[in-house]
């Protein structure tokens, strides 16, 4: 079968994700801890055990 | 020509497309080593499951939306009851879990209420037009989809003005979620979900003979069919049960190594909402975002964020799947043009919103929902299917084929 995409069409959207991947990243407390800064509060286990949903919306019990 | 070449089915050389092949594997070690340097093992594998999980969809070719639609339009049932096959089969797996580990795992249950009626109803009515739910959206696009890209785009956009609409939804009235392992212990959660699934597939299956006589068994189906096992594992089409037996333990993973089990949009949430937060619009006057897990994961990276993870495996399975079948872009061979361009941005814009307001999509409510025997699961699913019959009927104008 004949390609019908642009080789460099998806070379440059992965690449375009991966620049957005780094860039947010390299601002990251993670990144900062990686690089010896111990004052950054990291989140590697992100869970809140005590949210109500998946997203992390509180109870409809809790809401004032 | 010889009666023997006529009668001796020659097997067509197996093709690939060695370019996007390569390139899917090529990010996928490149994003595990990146993974693995800056987070932690558990977030590797959890993207490899992310991974596995897109070749499933892809050559399982299961999709929520289409089975929905077919039994709908062309009252057939196959991948209907697949769907609810692979409910039963993770419940199974993930119910006991859940009730022996209470402090450790946390179910995908959710509050029951306005919030979760409408979004999940707006969320039905936005697969049929975007052109898949929460899952399809991912793995077409990773398959080359065009049009699906714009629907993810849009999906992303939704998501976010859910997430600073969702306070004002939830202020409406709702209950606290309800557990069924809570209710009924262990094994009656799992019973009671089964005797559900198993009359929603009786009705599923009536539809079927009456419109047709016979009832295809497409679910059942375990062999590979003429290619051979290897061929058929390496480039599809998989017999649905496949795929259902790598989601059902792919999701049951995610929940032993993650936490919770698999989820998909609160990452398209958290992109929506970083990309903003980089142009300067500050994230904390939204309420949302100041809920602990939004704030943790908007405040630190998207590598340690296991949904984003996943997504991003899965994006490339899907990839690698569709260069291992040489169908990578495939269905992009006719762009979308007036009103189809028209239903992807609204479905998207639709199947974001909705999915905020109803506490996920079809993995992360639905699939997941049931799986841990919440009541917001099935609350969804119902909600969700007439919003789908809903959508269903808005295609033509649209000019979707149903």
């Amino acid at each position: 079968m004949q390609a019908v995409y642009r080789r460099s069409s998806v070379l440059i959207a992965l690449a375009v994700i991966l620049v957005l991947i780094m860039a947010d990243h390299l601002q990251s407390p993670t990144f900062a801890f990686n690089m010896g800064r111990g004052n950054v509060e990291t989140t590697l286990m992100q869970q809140d055990s005590t949210a109500c949903a998946p997203c992390g919306a509180p109870c409809p019990s809790a809401r004032e | 020509m010889s009666q023997a070449s006529t009668l001796t089915p020659t097997r067509q050389p197996l093709q690939i497309d060695r370019f996007v092949v390569g390139v899917a594997l090529f990010g996928l070690a490149l994003l595990g080593f990146l993974i693995w340097l800056e987070t932690a093992p558990f977030l590797v594998v959890l993207f490899a499951v992310g991974t596995l999980l897109g070749v499933a969809l892809y050559h399982g070719a299961f999709g929520f939306t289409a089975g929905w639609r077919n039994l709908v339009t062309k009252k057939r049932g196959a991948g209907m009851r697949a769907q609810l096959l692979l409910f039963a089969l993770t419940s199974l797996l993930m119910v006991p879990l859940l009730g022996n580990n209470p402090d450790d795992l946390i179910g995908a249950v959710a509050p029951v209420g306005t919030s979760l009626i409408v979004g999940s109803f707006i969320f039905g009515v936005g697969m049929q037009l975007g052109g898949g739910c929460g899952s399809g959206t991912l793995f077409t696009v990773g398959s080359g989809n065009i049009r699906m890209v714009v629907t993810l785009l849009f999906f992303i956009i939704g998501a976010v003005i859910g997430s600073i609409h969702l306070p004002w939804w939830l202020d409406l009235p709702a209950v606290d979620p309800i557990s069924l392992i809570d209710g009924l212990g262990i094994p009656g959660a799992i019973a009671a979900q089964w005797l559900a699934l198993g009359a929603i597939a009786w009705w599923v299956t009536r539809i079927e003979r009456r419109a047709h006589g016979n009832v295809e068994r497409a679910e059942w189906r375990f062999r590979s069919g003429d290619n051979g096992f290897l061929r058929t594992l390496l480039t599809g089409r998989w017999p649905f049960f496949w795929a259902i037996a790598v989601l059902a333990i792919g999701n049951t993973l995610t929940l032993v190594l993650g936490g919770s089990p698999w989820g998909i949009t609160f990452a398209f949430n958290l992109w929506g909402a970083k990309a903003l937060q980089a142009v300067g619009v500050d994230m904390s006057q939204f309420e949302f975002w100041t809920w602990d897990y939004p704030a943790m994961a908007l405040a630190d990276s998207v590598l340690v964020n296991i949904t984003s993870v996943m997504n991003f495996g899965l994006l490339l399975g899907a990839m690698l799947a569709a260069g291992m079948a040489n169908r990578f872009n495939e269905a992009s061979r006719t762009r979308p043009q007036g009103r189809q361009f028209l239903a992807a941005i609204v479905g998207g814009l639709m199947l974001g919103y909705g999915a905020r307001l109803g506490f996920g999509c079809n993995i992360g409510a639905l699939f997941s929902g049931i799986a841990s025997a919440s009541l917001h699961g099935w609350i969804w699913f119902a909600s969700a299917f007439l919003g789908s019959m809903m959508g269903i009927r808005l295609r033509p104008w649209f000019r979707l084929p149903n």
